[in-house]
């Protein structure tokens, strides 16, 4: 399991440190030295929602490598000064290197970062890579346009329900790659959008499903941490969809079918530079095919062949590049064409994503 | 009415917890003790509700869970603040604190799991009622028991000898004491009937309304419900009439999102705050009424010796 600190290793560690610097020798990675690997997540490790997918790329890492990494995982560190200190102490006690799970421990990251030389840092969800500390994010759009398909195909009231935690970029891409992936198969849908103002209030996004069916959405997506909104939408008879997140285990009929995150590629190309002493920080963001970080789930037997079809295809395409979720003409709530006919957006504007696209029923506090 | 019964349903759903704790908190505070640890017994309660429930498959078991997890927090108050005359507003703090601190550490290896609760064959029944029958079947028993608390509360404590005494330790507790009643024990059973009542709130969302374990899953509701309390000026038509006014707005806030109803999401959010503070500040300000009501010696220690 996860290694734990002693003092005789910390002793050990920090004398093998000081031995190498009074000899000079720059300590290059030696082969069969064992790799320390320092994660710290901010919230626990469960069965499924955020933290799980982080826990999965390091647990991947070990598979991979076996005895030649040793993991120190550090969970439910919730204060960000908590997460400093131990970074510290992590990139002292020579982990050479260090994930950070969160958005939240970027700034933190990008400070301590730069003078802690001995170790070298990831971050997930960092918004830029800097000196000494690498990012990576999801193109999550890649996963929500192709569960967009099968909403598209498989509402019979053309009317889709999402439920948001927060409006951040992340989530407003997503919901807006969710219709176009949806309109692209079926021009009529349109989509309602409920904020809920809270990342964990399950509570709240059942409330905000049944609203949402009230109103005559069919299928239910959005941008859960637990099943509740898989729960709810079976409860009351209509489809869900997992983002980030695949629920079947808990939603056993209503779920369509989901896309999950897999960081394991980040961590593992991470080990790899730093074992061969190549790590560069770089900032990655990626979606679907072979190294991303969107992986399509098994979708429910309930899903017809055809649809299922549609969507392996658009994968295909997506992964080929000749499909962008985002390809123009892609017009916003009030009609204003945002990328036009024939234009991909760039990277850029799609991170820094605040307006919704036409067909969306419901507001963005920085809409306008 | 077809566009608003689903409001309303939505509405019972989401105030219910509310109305069970704060009309337990309202017990509490009548007998002169301030807990301000709700959403810590809350939490408990939620959690062992929630284990019980899915090892035994059983939602009254699980409710009578919820209820001893919160007694048992409460007592754990009691004996700090009632005994131990330790600062009541200190203790109550450290209790919701403590409380989901405990509800996550026993909490861990049901997170993310989710129940599968068939509908009570209670609520199946009450569907074939005419008219009431499409009011009542969608929602849970618990739902219609928080009624006939509040009315059991109500007459406990303005029609009853029993609520008479309570309220006069919350009010002098050394007269009550002086002819003759066991003050100490008053405060004690009053705190764990609140403890007993959050508990139960709390199992009700693991249980019925989310379904689920997912840590802080209360999601500051005990603290609304204290709040609750204080602006309903210590009055249970008030507590109920505050619990729905919140619950109804958040439903109907996020039914106006989904109809698209242009005002930023945040400010929807803010509104059941508002709104519940509004009404029931504009209802209690009379500030006579507000004195009456106020248990004169809340939050203060009370020492037969002293």
């Amino acid at each position: 399991m996860q290694s734990t600190f002693t003092r005789r290793r910390f002793l050990g560690t920090a004398a093998a440190g000081s031995l190498a610097a009074a000899t000079g020798f720059r300590p290059a990675f030696a082969q069969d030295e064992v790799l320390k690997v320092g994660v710290i997540h901010m919230g626990a490790i469960s069965d499924t929602g955020w933290e799980y997918f982080q826990a999965e790329a390091w647990r991947k890492l070990k598979a991979n490598y076996g005895d030649k990494v040793e993991v120190t995982v550090l969970e439910n560190i919730a204060q960000i000064q908590d997460c400093e200190r131990l970074f510290r102490q992590l990139a002292t006690t020579g982990h050479k290197l260090i994930f950070g799970t969160t958005f939240s421990q970027y700034a933190s990251l990008k400070k301590l970062a730069p003078s802690l030389g001995k170790a070298h840092f990831e971050c997930c969800a960092g918004i830029e890579a800097g000196p000494n500390l690498g990012v990576f994010e999801a193109k999550h759009f890649e996963g929500t346009y192709l569960t967009g398909i099968a909403a598209g195909r498989m509402t019979k009231s053309n009317v889709l329900g999402w439920v948001g935690a927060f409006p951040v970029p992340q989530v407003v891409y997503s919901l807006n790659a969710f219709l176009l992936g949806a309109r692209s198969v079926n021009p009529e849908a349109t989509l309602k959008v409920v904020w809920a103002n809270a990342w964990v209030d399950p509570g709240k996004e059942k409330d905000a499903v049944a609203a949402l069916v009230a109103q005559g959405a069919d299928v239910i997506s959005g941008s859960p941490n637990t099943p509740v909104q898989g729960l709810a939408a079976e409860e009351k008879g209509v489809w869900s969809i997992g983002s980030t997140g695949d629920f079947s285990a808990y939603v056993k009929k209503a779920q369509l079918c989901s896309f999950e995150l897999d960081w394991s590629a980040a961590h593992i190309e991470a080990a790899e530079g730093v074992i061969n002493g190549t790590w560069a920080p770089t900032s990655r963001w990626r979606g679907l095919g072979p190294g991303g970080f969107v992986k399509m789930t098994t979708a429910s037997p309930e899903l017809p062949e055809s649809v299922a079809a549609e969507m392996a295809a658009a994968e295909a395409a997506i992964i080929a590049g000749t499909l962008h979720p985002f390809a123009g003409p892609v017009k916003d709530q009030s009609g204003t064409v945002r990328f036009a006919a024939g234009a991909t957006p760039g990277d850029d504007e799609l991170k820094g994503m605040n307006w919704l696209v036409e067909g969306v029923q419901g507001t963005l506090p920085s809409a306008g | 009415m077809n566009g608003l019964l689903p409001i309303l349903i939505a509405t019972l759903v989401a105030g219910t917890p509310l109305v069970y704790a704060a009309l337990g908190e309202l017990v509490t505070e009548r007998s002169g003790v301030l807990n301000l640890g709700v959403e810590g017994m809350m939490l408990v309660g939620a959690i062992a509700a929630f284990a019980v429930a899915y090892h035994t498959g059983s939602v009254p078991l699980a409710v009578l869970a919820g209820a001893a997890a919160g007694i048992g927090m409460a007592l754990l108050f009691g004996l700090l603040a009632i005994s131990f005359k330790a600062n009541q507003v200190a203790a109550g703090l450290a209790l919701a604190i403590f409380g989901g601190g405990l509800s996550s550490y026993l909490g861990k290896s049901y997170v993310g799991m989710a129940l599968v609760i068939p509908q009570s064959q209670l609520s199946a029944a009450a569907a074939d009622i005419p008219v009431l029958g499409a009011l009542l079947g969608p929602l849970h028993p618990l739902v219609w028991l928080s009624w006939l608390v509040f009315a059991a509360i109500a007459w406990f404590l303005y029609r009853s000898r029993a609520g008479l005494v309570l309220r006069a330790v919350g009010e002098s507790p050394s007269a009550a004491h002086a002819i003759g009643y066991p003050v100490i024990r008053i405060r004690y059973a009053a705190t764990a009937f609140g403890g007993a009542m959050a508990g139960i709130a709390g199992a009700y969302v693991s249980v019925i309304y989310t379904a689920l374990w997912t840590e802080g899953l209360v999601a500051g509701r005990g603290w609304i419900a204290v709040a609750l309390v204080v602006f309903a000026t210590w009055r249970p038509e008030r507590c109920i009439l505050g619990a729905y006014l919140f619950g109804g707005v958040t439903t109907a806030q996020l039914f106006a999102q989904g109809a698209g109803v242009a005002v930023p999401s945040e400010l929807m959010s803010a509104l059941p705050y508002l709104a519940t503070v509004l009404v029931l500040v504009l209802i209690s300000r009379d500030e006579t009424l507000i004195r009456l009501n106020l248990p004169a010696s809340l939050g203060k220690p009370f020492d037969a010796e002293g």
